[in-house]
Order: structure tokens, then sequence, then C-alpha cells
């Protein structure tokens, strides 16, 4: 939804007849737009989706944003708020494309202060040493530029052209990641010792971002029919194993998973169980992080209150 | 109280000066002039920009190709009505992937009637989609601004990520272990 | 250039980075907990300015006194404890709330104009040059700030005592940047920078009437007198524990 509601137009097409061609669009790969028509589903799986994508965005900036001021060098300090704030401005185009689908920033806001929207449960891990900025720039970050190259493809117009933008921006956030872990596991002992402790604290996490297995995953089948995804949460993480496993043990790094072999017949990384329980506990909000992740978010947003009011009250003073 | 996350306005963005404004986004803003700024801080973190253009989202007037194609009576019944005419800004989305961008202006009376007029004016213009909105709405950045504004983003180069080497020297590793 | 004169320049370089290093320190604690996610991103870039233009001025400090550009800047910043910073105890001072953050950085960045203009007028060529770059990132950080301050005064009648509270609080310190030290007297007579007391009153009237005009009052009370840069408020010490405690786990690894 853009703006100017002038004269609705009817659609006389029966729901079936609608349903159809919007299937026949998707398949010949077109883009939905703001204003075509769309299933009531379509429409609110997306909601959900892009609400997510941005609450973690936001909630995300927090566990970075704690060693901004902690960054060894002033080259690290900059790169590392550059990037925070990268996170903040992908936040601002995800809500963005929300909004085109008629939801407000004021309701989704309301919506994650409140616990009922959810966001990345990776955001409610502690970062604990300065090698964590190069965990997350590296897996985290490498987890999520899978899922966007994927979603940069998917049907809906607004959501697809943010994803374009955020991915070019978040191949930097990688790298900066890469420089990091490299810089640590070929530098002192301590340097290594404290590169090792985080992948072995980060390398779980990041597997369970990509979310159930398939078939305990109940939203996939409809996703994928209508091209929002293309590919499934079990495809994405085990790309994300072959590629991030050869290039942390060329480093000399260890992955903490006695299960890990590379499998000759399929040309995989074979890798052990994720531990299911652990991740259900952190979605339904007992991560160890949770509640101070939110805490911070809804003081910010109150200690904002007054701001955000002021503002709109000189505008509506002064206008022209 | 209730939270106010501020009016929504439509950032569009100019990376040469031979290049047409394509749509970058939105940004939340109390009034123009901070929906300028923001838009500088949102859409100008990395170099490219000689210019933006900001404009109120709710005065944007859109159609789709799909409503316009079911609904061919709906733009019969579009006539002028003899009221003052202004300058309206056409934009379309061309291309299935593509942005939405600027295709030129069209003098009419009201947003549905500058549609009209521009589908007429532009017959060759494909648009999947399109936007119509008042000249006189839209707050742009001056070639004054370019210096302050947006020149500084091309010497934040920390922001390149073809400054960090980390593919080469991974590379690297990865052969000389291959060679033992 | 004597040996006196280019220490002497070299303390007053320190001393202008230390100010925008601390300052853009303090900013860069706002991200992800501004006032709206648009001003997350707005306010991350005048932090990102202000460190970057801190860089710049340490940088003329190691190539005047034949360090070596590429280590000095850390080496001062992460290595030295707090009596030995130079910043001005304005910058340091806690990021308090939005009125008190804006409007520091308002006087600072009308500041910084007022002495970046005569700075490019320097008979110190790099340092003429260096100035005329930072002053372009200057402009539009004080027609942000200015925009902010403006709004915000005018806003609602919190937003107003917000703003007057953090006026009252900060004028003192925002007089003291004008101190110059005795050291600065040979700089002034070589032109290498300006005579900043001369520049308060140019920088007085300017943040007079535009703080008026925002129905802010000026304090007139500055009994409060600000001690000079060699001096520090407690708040600088935590900052810099903070800052250099990771660099400091192991000063000769390369992070």
């Amino acid at each position: 939804m853009y703006g100017a509601t002038v004269d609705p137009i009817e659609d006389i097409r029966t729901d079936e007849e609608k349903l159809a061609e919007f299937e026949a669009r998707i398949a010949r790969g077109e883009k939905i737009e703001p204003g075509d028509w769309m299933p009531d589903e379509y429409r609110r799986q997306l909601i959900r989706m892009i609400s997510q994508h941005a609450h973690s965005e936001v909630v995300g900036m927090l566990p970075e944003g704690a060693f901004i001021t902690r960054a060894p060098n002033l080259r690290r300090k900059l790169i590392l708020l550059a990037k925070v704030q990268d996170e903040a401005g992908h936040g601002q185009y995800l809500y963005h494309a929300a909004e085109t689908l008629g939801a407000t920033r004021e309701e989704m806001l309301e919506a994650l202060l409140s616990g009922k929207a959810k966001y990345s449960s990776i955001f409610n891990y502690p970062t604990l040493s300065w090698a964590d900025m190069g965990a997350i720039g590296w897996l985290v970050d490498g987890a999520a530029i899978l899922n966007q190259t994927m979603l940069a493809k998917c049907s809906y117009g607004p959501y697809a052209r943010a994803m374009v933008r955020i991915c070019a921006e978040e191949n930097f956030h990688r790298r900066q990641g890469q420089d990091i872990v490299i810089t640590l596991a070929l530098g002192t002992p301590e340097q290594k010792g404290m590169m090792q402790d985080s992948i072995n604290r980060w390398w779980w996490p990041t597997l369970m971002m990509f979310g159930p297995h398939d078939t305990d995953s109940p939203n996939s089948a409809v996703l994928i029919r209508w091209g929002i995804k293309t590919k499934t949460n079990d495809e994405l993480r085990q790309t994300f194993v072959d590629q991030t496993v050869p290039e942390l043990l060329a480093l000399g790094l260890t992955i903490p998973d006695p299960e890990l072999r590379y499998d000759e017949a399929s040309g995989h990384w074979h890798f052990g169980e994720i531990n299911w329980d652990e991740f259900w506990n952190v979605v339904k909000g007992n991560g160890p992080c949770n509640a101070e992740r939110m805490a911070a978010r809804r003081q910010a947003h109150e200690d904002g209150l007054w701001v955000r009011e002021a503002m709109a009250a000189y505008a509506e003073k002064h206008q022209s | 109280m209730t939270d106010t996350q501020w009016p929504r306005y439509m950032v569009l963005h100019q990376e040469r000066d031979d290049r047409p404004h394509p749509h970058a986004g939105t940004v939340h803003a109390p009034d123009a002039e901070m929906a300028l700024l923001n838009a500088r801080d949102v859409f100008v973190r990395r170099p490219d920009c000689v210019s933006l253009w900001v404009v109120r989202a709710d005065l944007i007037f859109t159609r789709t190709q799909e409503e316009l194609t079911l609904h061919p009576d709906w733009l019969e019944s579009i006539q002028p009505r003899g009221d003052t005419a202004e300058t309206y800004y056409v934009f379309a989305k061309l291309t299935q992937k593509g942005q939405f961008s600027h295709v030129g202006e069209v003098e009419a009376e009201n947003l549905p009637h500058a549609l009209k007029v521009a589908l007429q004016k532009y017959p060759d213009t494909r648009g999947l989609a399109w936007w119509v909105f008042p000249v006189k709405t839209v707050l742009k950045s001056t070639p004054d601004d370019i210096t302050a504004m947006f020149a500084p983003a091309a010497v934040k180069d920390f922001r390149d990520q073809a400054n960090f080497h980390a593919l080469s020297v991974l590379r690297k590793l990865m052969r000389k272990q291959e060679a033992e | 250039m004597n040996a006196n004169l280019k220490q002497a320049l070299t303390d007053y370089l320190v001393a202008m980075a230390d100010d925008e290093l601390i300052l853009g320190h303090r900013n860069s604690e706002w991200c992800g907990h501004a006032p709206i996610l648009e001003e997350d991103i707005a306010f991350a870039n005048i932090a990102l300015d202000e460190i970057g233009h801190a860089i710049v001025w340490y940088e003329l400090a190691a190539d005047l006194s034949g360090e070596d550009r590429d280590t000095y800047a850390n080496r001062v910043v992460y290595f030295r404890d707090a009596p030995d910073y130079r910043n001005t105890q304005m910058v340091e001072l806690p990021k308090g709330d939005w009125a008190f953050t804006m409007l520091r950085q308002y006087l600072f960045d009308q500041f910084e104009m007022v002495r970046l203009e005569k700075l490019t007028q320097s008979s110190y060529a790099s340092l003429a040059e260096a100035a005329a770059k930072i002053r372009t990132e200057e402009i539009y950080h004080l027609r942000h700030t200015r925009a902010w301050v403006r709004r915000l005064g005018l806003g609602t009648d919190e937003s107003h005592r917000r703003m007057q509270a953090a006026l009252n609080d900060l004028w003192p310190y925002a007089l003291a940047l004008f101190e110059a030290s005795t050291r600065e007297t040979l700089l002034i007579q070589a032109s290498y920078i300006p005579d900043i007391s001369i520049l308060k009153t140019a920088w007085q009237v300017q943040v007079t009437t535009y703080l008026q005009e925002a129905a802010l009052t000026m304090p007139t009370n500055s009994s409060h007198a600000i001690p000079p840069r060699t001096h520090h408020t407690e708040h600088l010490g935590g900052l810099l524990s903070d800052l250099q405690q990771v660099a400091r786990l192991d000063p000769m690894a390369k992070w």
C-alpha cells in the first residue's frame, strides 16, 4: 500500500479465478506488487515472515552493539559501528516491505515489544568476547545471506527488492567477520583459544537459524508453492555446512560436532543432530538473553516516546 | 499513550546526473526536511548518489497493470472536470525484477486523471505498476547539497567489502593444506 | 618548524582528536537504542564521522612528530590513561537523554564549524587541507543537529523542559571549549591556528540566537568554572576502561 486511495476498484472475478491467475503469474516468474490481488494467506504469511525478519535485524543490533565501545582498534570500531548501523538499515528496509502489505510499523513494533512477534533465536545468545564479533559476522551473517539470497528471488516485489539491497550490504558483514576470525585464528595462542571458544558456542545456534526440519516446518509447503521460498530449511542448512566447514578447518579451528565427516558418496558434509529441545526452548522465550534483549528494546522504545511525540507536535504546529 | 512512528515518505534516489530517480524505499519522518535528512542517512551510507527526492507516501496514487487490465471501464470513467491543472510526476515499474523509476511529467486535474493522461502520453511505456503524485509535494536536495550530504560516503571505505582479503587468505590456506 | 612549535602543534592536534574520539564514542552508545530506527542510522553516521575526524587529526600529529601514522592513533587511544587525555570535559559526560545528546552535539558542531572555518586558512598546509575536508561533513552535522534542536525546543512541554535542562547543564562546559592553553599562543603567532577566545563571541551570537528561536533561555549563571583539558571528570576513566579492555588483553597482538 503506497498511499493515496481513490475509488477502489472492485474485482468481479470469483475467488477460484483469482487464485488460478495468481498462481499462474507466480509460475511465470512474475512479481506480485501491492495493489495486485493476492490470497489472504499469502499476505498473512508475508507479513509474518517480513516483520519477523525486520525484528531480527533490530534485535540483532544488541549483541554486537555491546562491543562497539570495546572494539580493539579504531578501524574495527568503525567497521563494527557501520555494520550494526547497516542492521538498523536492513530492519528499516524490511519494515517498509511489510508496510506495503498494509501492516504499520506501530503495529509491528507493538507485536515485538509485547512478545507476540518472534525474531531469530540466534540473538538470544550472549556475546562474551571480541571473538564473537567474528563468529557472528561469519557464521550468523553467512547463514543469513543464504536465506536472503533465496528471498531476493521471491515472488513479492517489495520484499525481493529489499533483499537485493540487503544482500549487497550483507557481504561486507560476512567479510569483516571472516577477517576477524582469520586474524584471531592465526594470532597468539590466547587469541586462537578465544576464537575456538566462540565457534564452540555459536556453531549449533547458527545451524538452528535455518529453522526446523522440513518435516516439522508447517509453513514450508505453502511458502514454496507461492514462490516466497524456493529452498527448504534443510537444503539451506546443508549448503551452509558444506561451504563453511572446510574453511574453518583450514584455519586450524575445530567444529564442536563429533559426528562431522565428509561423505565422499554424496559430496556433502554429514553433521550430527541438532538439539531441538534447546531450539524450541529459545523460541518459546527461555533462551539465555530473551528477557534482556526485550528489556533493552522496550527501554529504547519508551525512552524515545517523548522524542517522537515532540517531533510530531512540532510538525503539526508548523505545517505549511 | 499510543506510539507514533511518524508518517512515511517515499525516497527517490539518483545515482548520476544523467540517470532518472528510481525508488529506493521509504523513511519515517515527522516532516519533509527531516525526511530528506533521514533519506540521506538511510540510503546514502554507500556512495553513488547525487540527488534525493522525498514525497509523503500517502500522496502517491498507484495502480498496477493487473488492476488496469481487469477494469478498463475504471479508466474510461475518469474524465477531466475543468478543474485547475497542475504538474504530476509519473513513475512506473518497467520490468519484473526492477524498481519503480521516473517516466516523466503530465499536466492533470487530479491523481486518477494524471494516471490517465500518463497512459496516453506514454503509450509505449509498458508499466507493470504506476505511481503519480503532484510535483509540488516533492522536497528535493539541491546541487549545493552534494558536497556535504553525498560526497562524504565515498571516503567511508570501511564499508567496502573489497577491502577485506579474507577469501584470498582462506583459499591460500586451503590450497596449502591440499598440497600437504 | 622548531621543536617547541612542533610539540605545541602536536599537542593541539591530539587535543582536537581526543574531543572527536570521545564524542564519537559517546554517540556510538546510541546505536541500537535511539528513539526511532531512522535515528539509529543517522546518529551512527555522526559517530562514524567524528571517529573518522579523530583519526585524521591523530595521523597529522603522527606525521608531525615523526611517528608511524598506521600505528600512532591506536597507540595513543588504547594505551594512554585518563590523565593523559586532552579532550574537553563536555564530550566525556555520559550520553544522558536524547535532548542532552542532541544539544551537546549541536553546541560542539557549531564550535567546530567556527574553528574549522579558520583552520582552513592555517599556514600549516596539511592542517588547512584536512580542515577543509572535515568541514564538508560538519556542514551536514550542523544541518541535522540544528533541525533537531529547533524541533525539540518548540515541540512539546516535555521536550522543551528537557532541552532547557540540558542547556543549563551543558552551558558552562560549552564555554570551556574556548579556553586556550598558554602554549597555543605560539601557534597563534605562527598563524597555524586561530585565537579561539576571539571566536567565542561569534559562536556565542550564533548559538544564542538559534537557541532563543527554539524558545530556550540562555543560562546566565556560569559560576561553575570548568577546569582545563588536563583535568577530567570521573566519567572518562569508566569510558576508557570499556574502550581499552579488549586491546589491552594483549598489547602486542594484532586484532
